[in-house]
């Protein structure tokens, strides 16, 4: 068994070496001449306008967020897959299941709750109190 | 050992090229062999070069294929009439080309202005703003001509030696 | 409909301010008022007749010996399948047109490619600006004074014809061989100027006569670089030396 796991190391070093002297060989052999065209953003041969960090919308993370909850649940659930054959032959089969449902519904009340709450919602609405001041005087 | 290049490069001539030696012939095979060439048909000997990329005369034979980023290609095939709006985006693009690059123009827009002589708004030759290596002519050129165009780049690429590419910096436009 | 039907139409609508239907040469067109274009325009869409929901093209043509820019109004129905011309004239050195983006919406990429080539200012057009051109270029290319500015952005805009260069060349290398060359060799070749195959030689020249004015004239690459690398003592090996190149 030993020599399994060194075989393991000498795959992941092999690996690793692979990528790391493919990128030495690359730099050492190629020319490097950078000026300030060549390093500009690519752009498809327009020169970029603004700069290229900006605030990200915190929608994105909300759905991840929801995603990486139920992810987290899926796998939970394998190892009880796993058993569930064992668990039915000893009769035991009711018990699985029910905690295993168990489980889900909790998780699904706190996915429904942030969808009343209208965090899954794409495109926000303003509520009156967060509208910018000065633009309701302007349309009347 | 010596590997001496000789091209026929006008009606009757042998040019001698440059002494590579073994290590540069290595490198510059592999060079030859991967031309990836940028994507960039403006007009109509772009369709010229997408038949050239085609199945009949394939340019994937001779593992040269199309990159849209001028970050990953070595080659602008400038195939099609560069009008002066184009043009400044045409140096930025080969300006952002890493070394080493070349440029082949392909058709008579590319190499001339072609029949755009008398326009107001053409640049008459694509050399007026970047180093050409390999003129391609045709209206459009055939996609045998193209391929001889490429072989030809491929000439230039195996009489480079190394050193010499690496210390030299490409040089601007005429 | 046909072009009477709807020029009576538009006629009864708007009185003077529509022209007469001028002759059919391609298109039969209408001259309009270019205060009352938008109206017309509208009319032209919205009336249950003539239903005219596709604006073609908007062009205009410059008539500098009349001082008016003409700005032209294609247009035709998808549903009646009938189209018709109007036509505005624009004062040449003020040109200004009431927009009728606001009536289709594909008029304003038209009405910037007519500001662009002919510099006529649409009032109301909410982008007036140049559409194939660069922003900073100068001029109105299609107006008939047009000027080109010799190039843009330091790049020049013509090119040295190489057949110029060419040709003086190949003038100087048959000065050169005419010079050198002995009396009685010259006069055959300087009296068949274009090519002596066939013509009055003498039988035991034709290689010398018939061969330098074609190889100057129609082989000239060949010749430019023989005499770059064997300067020929125009005698009877000079041919030779100018075709080996060739073979």
């Amino acid at each position: 068994m030993g020599f399994q796991f060194g075989a393991v190391l000498i795959f992941a070093v092999v690996a690793v070496l692979f990528a790391l002297v493919a990128l030495l060989v690359g730099a050492i052999f190629r020319p490097r001449f950078p000026n300030a065209d060549k390093v500009s953003i690519y752009e498809c041969g327009e020169r970029p306008v603004g700069a290229a960090w900006y605030n990200f919308n915190p929608r994105f993370y909300l759905i991840a967020l929801a995603f990486v909850i139920f992810e987290v649940d899926i796998a939970l659930t394998f190892p009880v897959v796993v058993v569930y054959a064992d668990w039915t032959k000893k009769g035991n089969g009711w018990i699985a299941l029910t905690e295993l449902v168990l489980f889900t519904i909790i998780l699904l009340i706190g996915l429904i709750w942030a969808w009343a709450h209208g965090d899954l919602e794409w495109v926000k609405k303003l509520s009156a109190a967060d509208k910018p001041a000065g633009s309701e005087a302007n349309r009347g | 050992m010596a590997i001496t290049s000789i091209i026929q490069s006008g009606p009757g001539a042998g040019v001698l090229l440059t002494n590579t030696n073994r290590f540069d012939d290595l490198l510059n095979l592999a060079r030859k062999n991967s031309i990836h060439y940028l994507l960039f048909g403006l007009a109509c000997c772009g369709i010229e070069l997408m038949q050239t990329g085609g199945p009949r005369a394939d340019l994937d034979r001779f593992a040269a294929v199309f990159r849209a980023s001028p970050r990953q290609a070595d080659l602008m095939i400038v195939a099609g009439t560069l009008s002066y709006k184009m043009a400044e985006r045409t140096k930025l693009l080969y300006d952002q080309m890493a070394e080493p690059k070349y440029v082949l123009a392909m058709g008579s827009c590319a190499n001339c202005g072609g029949l755009f002589q008398s326009s107001y708004a053409v640049v008459k030759g694509v050399d007026k703003i970047i180093p050409v290596d390999v003129y391609v002519p045709g209206c459009p050129p055939r996609p045998e001509a193209l391929t001889e165009g490429l072989m030809r780049i491929q000439d230039i690429i195996m009489s480079e030696r190394w050193w010499r590419e690496k210390r030299r910096p490409q040089s601007g436009a005429k | 409909m046909n072009a009477q039907e709807i020029h009576s139409k538009l006629k009864a609508q708007f009185g003077d301010a529509v022209g007469d239907l001028a002759e059919a040469k391609i298109d039969p067109f209408v001259m309009v008022k270019s205060d009352k274009i938008v109206e017309i325009c509208r009319f032209a869409k919205d009336e249950a007749g003539l239903d005219f929901n596709y604006c073609e093209d908007v062009t205009g043509i410059d008539w500098p010996a009349r001082n008016v820019i003409e700005v032209v109004y294609h247009l035709f129905s998808l549903q009646q399948r009938h189209q018709f011309v109007l036509k505005v004239e624009a004062d040449r050195s003020q040109p200004s047109v009431p927009s009728v983006q606001g009536v289709w919406k594909a008029a304003n990429w038209l009405e910037r490619e007519v500001y662009d080539m002919l510099g006529v200012s649409f009032v109301g057009h909410p982008d007036m600006r140049r559409i194939l051109l660069p922003d900073d270029w100068v001029g109105h290319p299609l107006r008939k004074d047009y000027q080109e500015a010799g190039g843009y952005h330091g790049v020049t805009n013509t090119r040295p014809d190489p057949l110029v260069k060419l040709g003086q060349k190949v003038e100087e290398e048959r000065k050169a061989i005419a010079a050198a060359a002995p009396p009685p060799v010259a006069t055959p070749a300087t009296a068949t100027p274009s090519g002596g195959f066939g013509t009055d030689s003498p039988p035991h020249q034709p290689p010398r006569a018939s061969h330098a004015p074609v190889a100057a004239t129609n082989t000239a690459p060949a010749s430019v670089s023989a005499t770059a690398t064997a300067p020929a003592p125009a005698t009877a090996p000079a041919p030779d030396k100018k075709e080996s190149p060739n073979g």
